[in-house]
């Protein structure tokens, strides 16, 4: 029988692990168990180089899942295929959906991959899962791609965050690589929290904040627990962030973007991670909502990827303009695709066995259509690639290594499950 | 008229795919179009052979209510209208005589049904079931037997081009005036005969529903862009001064974040019937009177449809209006006091239930006509 995890029934070989496990773990203020991140991590070297190379990344996340067969494996003719016509793209002999007009025009600069065959077909455990290449059930907390990315590619000491978000998003959080890699989220258009606003004049504010200082180390060198650590680490990123908050504020540049990215909050959203790339936050996700469509997908798809198109194709030619594509790595993908059959709701439902993710700038070979799915696209024909083998190639690209290990107490895990493999034909 | 008499003439099977928009053309001809763009034709006989005994019921451990028995045999399909390649979603008749259709691939067509047909062309009326069949042989399913008919093609007689898909199409009461109602948010009146168009506006978001008056003067618009929280979502309902493309009444309150799926004006133009689409939660399809002339809801109709309405149109008596939805019946409910007067057709599907998509009157009334998004076009004998 394979053991659940916190069952009780684990094999003898798993109790070292797990113990020590159990032994590195506290409990939060909030009553949630979190690993124990003091001292489990032997990678500083790892990161310093990946730092050196300035590769950032940007998550466009479609939450809900958006259908495959309506966006970038089109179907025409089959009865799975929907009522979206093709056009050409820049790419001779692929076509992709008459609402991506101006993505067809940046084909060359992306590499599509139409065989995802993934495993988890729901939301909590497939946002969990496409944000972390691990299944949710393992109960072991993984780090977001966004917290992996932060902690190797970011900056301890800059003011601003190193894991943005905004909007629908991930689930998972920093995981067991502690919250100083936990994400700043705000909201879909951009906007910081009421929190971030000063309570008082900026020299009480400043009065105020050595005092928690003060009371804060007393207080933890007499309990010595890491929860009042992370605390005063979380106090102290959101003072220095409030230094940096200005840089949110794209009021003043959205005028002359508004026409490039599209007169919505998910282009407002696309050219602020743009903004914030360059500012040198190593990654940001802007999540656009709904694609979650069990009814009426054509209508919801069509909306969506009216949103869609100039928010994306307006960040890949601002990216490209402004000198940051090839070391911004730009990921197009949401938790599910949708199935080829259209149900009695007009509707497309989850789909995991051969759906589509769109990958570009970064170091990702432009013009590139890897994979496919058979006629009607129930299933991949050629090249399936798992989560494992996305993250692989997205780690691989940003100059990070997809077997990284890391340690909870003496457990060894790693940054991508055993056996994935990046997909070097994705590979500039 | 007693519909409590009312009858299932016939299940005409056509099922390539979901059967999306129909319309009379005359007493004994029906027209109906589905989701590729094809629309197909019968002429109803006037002595119907009677329905074929049905096959011996198997053992069925399934609790599920059986459909209602057509009395007579389906006579096959007499004419293939050719030209849409896309969504059929509308169809309207004039004159008895030409068929007019609105579809995604952007136009809008006319069909003279008194020219003479063209060419022969063979049709399976059940592909799709051997399709499905074929395609899971693991279930063990036997395909049918193909059901094919002989159809004379034909093209369409006028095209109307717009620049996407064009879902809103109707006529005003005497035929002479056609409003058509697109995705880009345009909304279009034509001279009906000539094709020729006679105004133009723009509404903020994709027009819906759309309905002219019987005098031409007013026009009900719904708008949708069916967002889920972009800060761009929207629904709209407006009366328009139809001459002038100017707002009279804002309804969008009164219907706050509902996509209204279906409208018509009562003969006289005295009252608008609007109804609730989209995916509404529950019975919340349901049917509203609105008073043209001051824009204010006069009388909403319960139950709704599960799961939201699809079509509506005023029976010619006067004293009745029937609707449809994503709940497999079509219903009739008396203007006068809101009651529903009679059900027609029984839920069918899972939890979700399939969806009449069209309704159609004769011009007396007597028969209805229902597009079945399972492959079905559905007559129905209301009264003598």
């Amino acid at each position: 029988m394979k053991p659940t995890p916190f069952s009780g029934h684990c094999r003898p070989h798993e109790h070292i692990s797990r113990r020590a496990l159990f032994k590195a773990a506290l409990t939060t203020a909030a009553g949630a168990t979190v690993a124990n991140w003091g001292g489990l991590f032997n990678t500083q070297a790892v990161a310093a180089e990946a730092k050196k190379r300035g590769k950032r990344c940007i998550l466009l996340w479609m939450n809900g899942g958006a259908s495959q067969i309506d966006t970038f494996d089109m179907k025409p003719g089959r009865p799975t295929g929907g009522p979206f016509r093709e056009i050409k793209t820049k790419l001779p002999g692929y076509r992709i959906c008459e609402y991506l007009p101006k993505m067809a025009q940046q084909v060359d600069k992306l590499g599509i991959i139409r065989s995802m065959r993934t495993q988890s077909p729901d939301h909590p455990d497939g946002i969990y899962h496409m944000h972390t290449c691990y299944k949710q059930s393992e109960r072991m907390p993984h780090p977001e791609l966004g917290a992996m990315i932060a902690k190797y590619l970011g900056q301890t000491d800059a003011d601003l965050p190193s894991f943005v978000r905004m909007g629908p998003t991930g689930n998972a959080g920093a995981g067991y690589l502690g919250p100083a890699h936990e994400p700043f989220s705000i909201d879909r258009a951009g906007k910081l929290p009421p929190f971030t606003g000063l309570y008082s004049p900026a020299a009480g504010e400043a009065r105020r904040n050595d005092l928690l200082r003060f009371m804060e180390k007393e207080h933890q060198q007499t309990n010595g627990a890491d929860a009042y650590e992370s605390h005063r680490l979380a106090k102290e990123r959101a003072w220095r962030l409030l230094r940096a908050k200005g840089l949110f504020d794209i009021s003043k540049e959205w005028p002359q973007h508004e026409s490039l990215y599209g007169p919505t909050d998910f282009g407002r959203g696309c050219l602020l991670a743009r903004k914030l790339v360059q500012a040198g936050v190593p990654f940001v996700e802007v999540g656009q909502d709904n694609y979650d469509s069990h009814a009426d997908n054509f209508v919801c798809h069509k909306a969506n990827m009216q949103v869609l198109d100039p928010a994306w194709s307006g960040l890949l030619t601002d990216l490209e303009r402004t000198g940051q594509l090839q070391d911004t790595l730009v990921v197009w993908m949401g938790e599910v695709g949708r199935t080829p059959n259209i149900n009695n709701r007009a509707g497309r439902d989850h789909f995991i066995r051969g759906w589509t993710i769109v990958l570009a700038g970064g170091g990702i070979k432009g013009g590139v259509v890897y994979g496919s799915t058979d006629a009607d696209g129930r299933e991949v024909a050629e090249n399936p690639v798992s989560e494992g083998d996305l993250f692989a190639t997205i780690y691989t690209v940003l100059g990070m290594n997809p077997r990284q290990k890391h340690y909870a107490g003496t457990r060894p895990i790693w940054a991508t499950p055993e056996g994935s493999k990046p997909v070097k034909a994705l590979l500039a | 008229m007693n519909f409590d008499q009312a009858k299932l003439l016939w299940s005409l099977p056509w099922d390539a795919d979901w059967v999306s928009a129909v319309s009379f053309i005359g007493p004994r001809r029906v027209a109906a179009g589905n989701h590729l763009g094809e629309i197909l034709v019968w002429d109803l006989p006037e002595n119907p052979e009677p329905a074929p005994a049905p096959p011996p019921e198997k053992n069925k451990s399934g609790s599920g209510e059986k459909s209602e028995r057509p009395l007579h045999a389906a006579p096959p399909p007499a004419r293939q209208l050719l030209g849409h390649s896309n969504v059929v979603n509308r169809l309207v008749c004039a004159e008895d005589r030409w068929l007019i259709s609105a579809s995604h691939d952007h136009t809008v067509r006319y069909w003279d049904l008194q020219a003479a047909p063209g060419a022969s062309a063979k049709l399976t009326l059940n592909a799709r079931t051997i399709e499905d069949a074929l395609r899971s042989k693991s279930s063990g399913r036997k395909p049918p037997a193909p059901h094919e008919a002989e159809v004379r093609t034909q093209p369409s007689a006028k095209t109307l081009e717009g620049k996407e898909w064009i879902v809103g199409l109707g006529l005003n009461q005497d035929r002479s005036t056609l409003i058509t109602g697109d995705d880009a948010g345009q909304v279009t009146l034509y001279d009906r005969a000539a094709g020729t168009e006679l105004k133009r506006w723009q509404v903020k978001g994709w027009a819906y529903a759309v309905a002219l008056s019987p005098d031409r003067r007013q026009a009900f618009v719904s708008e949708r862009y069916p967002l889920v929280f972009d800060s761009g979502r929207h629904t709209g309902a407006k009366l328009w001064d139809a001459a002038a493309g100017t707002v009279q009444h804002d309804l969008s309150k009164e219907f706050k974040n509902m996509q209204l799926a279906a409208a018509a004006y009562s003969a006289d133009g005295s009252v608008l019937a609007v109804g609730r689409g989209g995916e509404a939660d529950g019975t919340s399809g349901k049917v509203f009177l609105v008073d043209p002339a001051s824009g204010k809801i006069q009388r909403e109709f319960n139950p709704g449809h599960l799961n939201g309405l699809t079509d509506l149109c005023f029976h010619p008596d006067g004293k009745h209006l029937l609707s449809a939805g994503r709940d497999t019946v079509v219903r009739i409910w008396s203007l006068a006091d809101g009651k529903l007067v009679k059900e027609l057709g029984k839920p069918r599907g899972g939890q979700f239930k399939d969806w009449i998509h069209a309704l159609s009157l004769t011009a007396d009334g007597t028969r209805l006509a229902a597009a079945d998004m399972a492959g079905h076009v559905h007559i129905w004998q209301l009264g003598s």
